[in-house]
């Protein structure tokens, strides 16, 4: 094993918490940013970003003895391209309401950070089980924190939880359902997803700082 | 000549096979895919129409010859999706249309209905909507302020005012606040649309001068 292989073990950690994309790589936040105003946005975005990242690393990585290094940034943005473009139109055909919703962020994927970084990062250097498995933790990671910021912000911009029109779980009782609370509706907006990231960020950085 | 050609297959031969390789995959996506995606939307527009028109059974578009084509300004033309609103004895009772424009982030979509004789607004439902959460999406609040003021609304001319009595119902548009541009804009996609359908309508005799 090559310094660049790695086991699927190390890949599945990884990507869950050594190198949760964007807690501690740092990428794929303007879909963070955008798309945190509700836990379903998220969700579907997460599992969206999940099958394409999957999708794309096996392929990569069935390709990687044939990549030539001047065509690969090429070869992966073609890859990339033709799974996020079936994960839209499948949106579009059988969650048309979240397709509108999410809007041109699902197309987006396309130079969404993530991809590209482990497709040149793990894949192109790594055998199909343990591509698959890092596309797997990678997407699972951004889906985790995409679903726990969008949590936090749709709670206190609108109290509750909707999952669906019948299917809402309200967690701080909001005023004009004749509770106590008062959405706060700078929550939905960017600067509710800055202040969330940040504090968020704040927090992770304080939990793995290493002592002197 | 004939080494230049080998160099070009030799390094490109597996960006042309993907390209085929994925253009095909898409192919077949695309093929089981587009009659639902065109279905769905459809079914949105036939949905929202109802809604503003219980009585319609069905909406049937316009004969071919009656084609209305919108005068969007700077040179540019578009079809617009004009339906007539059938009951159950085939009796047209008010139209429907989609419109669209320029909204604050993104295109708005907007279906919207007037009654059998194009003199009133039966209001408008929001296809399409990018607009900001808590501010600009105030506009698909279903009975929200917003789209109350269209409904019976003389369907002519908007104007957009930041006061007034919301709860009047006439040519003039109370904004929504911190959402001036989406409003704006809402009244600029009428004033677009509503005004050159009905006048092509009276011009193809379909509906009374």
């Amino acid at each position: 094993m090559t310094e660049n292989q790695m086991t699927a073990w190390k890949a599945f950690r990884g990507g869950l918490w050594d190198e949760i994309p964007v807690l501690r790589l740092m990428l794929g936040l303007c879909p963070t940013m955008a798309v945190t105003t509700s836990v379903k946005g998220g969700l579907t975005m997460g599992l969206s970003v999940v099958f394409v990242l999957i999708c794309s690393n096996v392929v990569v990585s069935m390709m990687r003895n044939l990549l030539k290094p001047h065509l690969r940034i090429m070869m992966f943005t073609l890859t990339i391209a033709a799974f996020v473009t079936i994960a839209d139109m499948y949106l579009k055909a059988f969650q048309p309401v979240m397709s509108e919703k999410l809007g041109a962020y699902i197309p987006l994927i396309i130079v969404n950070c993530i991809i590209i970084c482990r497709s040149e990062a793990c894949a192109a250097k790594n055998g199909i089980w343990v591509s698959a498995v890092d596309g797997l933790a990678m997407g699972l990671g951004f889906t985790i924190v995409l679903c726990f910021l969008a949590s936090i912000r749709e709670i206190l911009s609108t109290g509750c939880i909707t999952f669906s029109e019948t299917a809402v779980w309200t967690v701080l009782n909001p005023v004009d359902k004749g509770g106590w609370f008062t959405p706060w509706a700078a929550m939905a907006m960017p600067v509710g997803a800055f202040i969330t990231l940040g504090l968020t960020l704040g927090a992770v950085n304080q939990l793995t700082k290493k002592k002197a | 000549m004939s080494n230049s050609i080998k160099l070009f297959f030799r390094e490109s031969w597996l960006l042309m096979v993907s390209a085929v390789f994925f253009g095909a995959l898409l192919a077949v996506a695309n093929a089981a895919w587009a009659p639902k995606i065109a279905q769905n939307e459809i079914n949105k527009f036939s949905n929202l129409a109802k809604a503003l028109l219980p009585e319609a059974m069905k909406f049937e578009p316009l004969q071919n010859k009656d084609k209305i084509i919108i005068d969007l300004g700077d040179g540019k033309t578009a079809g617009a999706d004009v339906r007539k609103g059938l009951d159950a004895a085939g009796n047209c009772i008010g139209w429907a249309f989609l419109a669209e424009g320029s909204g604050f982030a993104d295109k708005i979509k907007l279906v919207v209905t007037a009654d059998a004789g194009f003199t009133k607004l039966n209001g408008f439902g929001v296809q399409q909507c990018s607009e900001t959460p808590g501010f600009g999406d105030k506009i698909t609040i279903k009975n929200g302020f917003y789209q109350a003021q269209y409904k019976q609304a003389p369907a002519g001319k908007f104007t957009l005012t930041k006061i007034g009595d919301s709860k009047k119902i006439d040519s003039e548009i109370v904004a929504i606040t911190g959402a001036t541009v989406t409003s704006q804009a809402v009244v600029n996609i009428m004033n677009t649309y509503v005004v050159q359908i009905k006048q092509q309508l009276q011009q193809k005799k379909l509906i009374g001068q």
